[in-house]
């Protein structure tokens, strides 16, 4: 195991975000990113061995200081920050697609399920608490594919859709997802 | 048969080159292989192969591309509401190739530079106005865009990455999900 200052990996992450608004991910090479970090290109080596891992700390990093999410309590905090995160995409189209590129690579390390994941599996247990296992975990893992960058990205270069009606579509995938648990209201 | 018209005629020797680059990313993954390795497990120089293929972008459309024609192959659904079981049954194949269905997922998420995000699309809304004729425009729309978005190897992905799930879980997680999205039109069939 290399000694692993939490500075030095996000100095470097900050300044592949920072090129990522001029270029793409592929057109940033490690010696780019020692110049802009102002650590020598071995470092960037050592850190991330292959690209698959730079695009996968990339993603999580830009995940959680690009587009933090907010408390999610209820269905309706759900979706406004659905909304807002769809939205949030749409202004930094360049992060956006390297977190749902990072998002489908296979895994370079253990993981776990995600904050999001988290939130709305804890989300769903507090609304309709007497919803069944099987169908707590369908609808939670159902929410959260329609809730990622990954439907973002498929919508804008499947569908020619921006953020509000990529929204659209969210929520009605989810609406028609949440049918099975009438006694919670998805949209009021 | 999965959009065979657009298929490309591939030479012998691209065939050797996609074949070993596939057995190569389940090996070692797409990142640590050199165009000398999928050469030399081709068996073709190495200048062939960047003859084919430029650059490592061009190599791997043309392999996520193989992948999805030859190797998660499905019949086309008959009629929209078989678009369910077809998925379940694509998330059982991804689950046997993890490697490849990665590679897959993360070429579609490209943007302009990947491979089509919704390859379904238009066999989906046909489908659509010949068995729903009730359906609006708009309302079609959302809903071949929710299917176009379960019926692909990112959902495997998600749920297996995000979500913790394994195996059977997915599998009926993602045709439940699909089946829901059916439901209400299922009447007016």
């Amino acid at each position: 195991m290399v000694e692993k200052p939490v500075d030095t990996e996000a100095a470097i992450l900050e300044s592949a975000v920072a090129l990522l608004r001029e270029r793409t991910f592929e057109d940033i090479t490690y010696l780019d990113l020692a110049e802009a970090a102002a650590v020598s290109e071995r470092t960037i080596y050592r850190r991330f061995p292959t690209r698959s891992h730079l695009l996968e700390a990339l993603a999580r990093w830009i995940e959680s200081q690009q587009f933090p999410l907010p408390q999610i309590r209820t269905p309706e905090e759900f979706r406004a920050a659905v909304r807002e995160r769809f939205r949030a995409y749409e202004r930094a189209p360049g992060c956006a697609f390297v977190a749902a590129r990072g998002a489908s690579l296979s895994p370079t390390m253990e993981s776990a399920p995600t904050p999001l994941a988290r939130a709305v599996f804890a989300m769903l247990t507090t609304a309709a608490p007497t919803l069944n296992s099987r169908d707590t975990q369908r609808i939670a893992a159902t929410a959260q594919y329609f809730a990622s960058p990954i439907f973002w990205a498929r919508m804008r270069t499947g569908f020619d859709m921006n953020a509000d009606e990529t929204f659209e579509a969210f929520d009605r995938a989810m609406s028609r997802a949440m049918a099975i648990v009438p006694q919670v209201s998805w949209a009021s | 048969m999965a959009d065979a018209s657009s298929a490309p005629e591939l030479s012998p020797t691209q065939v050797a080159i996609l074949t070993a680059y596939c057995e190569l990313i389940e090996e070692v993954g797409t990142d640590d292989v050199s165009f000398r390795l999928i050469a030399l497990r081709a068996g073709v120089g190495e200048r062939t192969v960047f003859r084919y293929y430029p650059t490592r972008v061009d190599l791997l459309l043309a392999t996520s591309a193989w992948i999805e024609r030859t190797i998660f192959t499905r019949q086309e659904s008959d009629s929209i509401f078989d678009v369910p079981i077809a998925i379940h049954e694509a998330m059982e194949a991804y689950d046997r190739r993890p490697e490849l269905a990665h590679v897959v997922a993360e070429t579609a998420m490209r943007g302009v530079n990947g491979s089509e995000p919704a390859p379904h699309r238009d066999r989906f809304d046909a489908l659509l106005r010949a068995e729903v004729p009730s359906l609006s425009e708009p309302e079609r729309r959302l809903l071949v865009a929710a299917l176009c978005h379960l019926d692909s190897s990112a959902t495997w992905v998600t749920m297996r990455r995000e979500v913790g799930m394994h195996g059977r879980d997915i599998a009926d997680a993602a045709r439940w999900a699909a089946e829901s999205q059916l439901d209400p039109i299922r009447a007016a069939s």
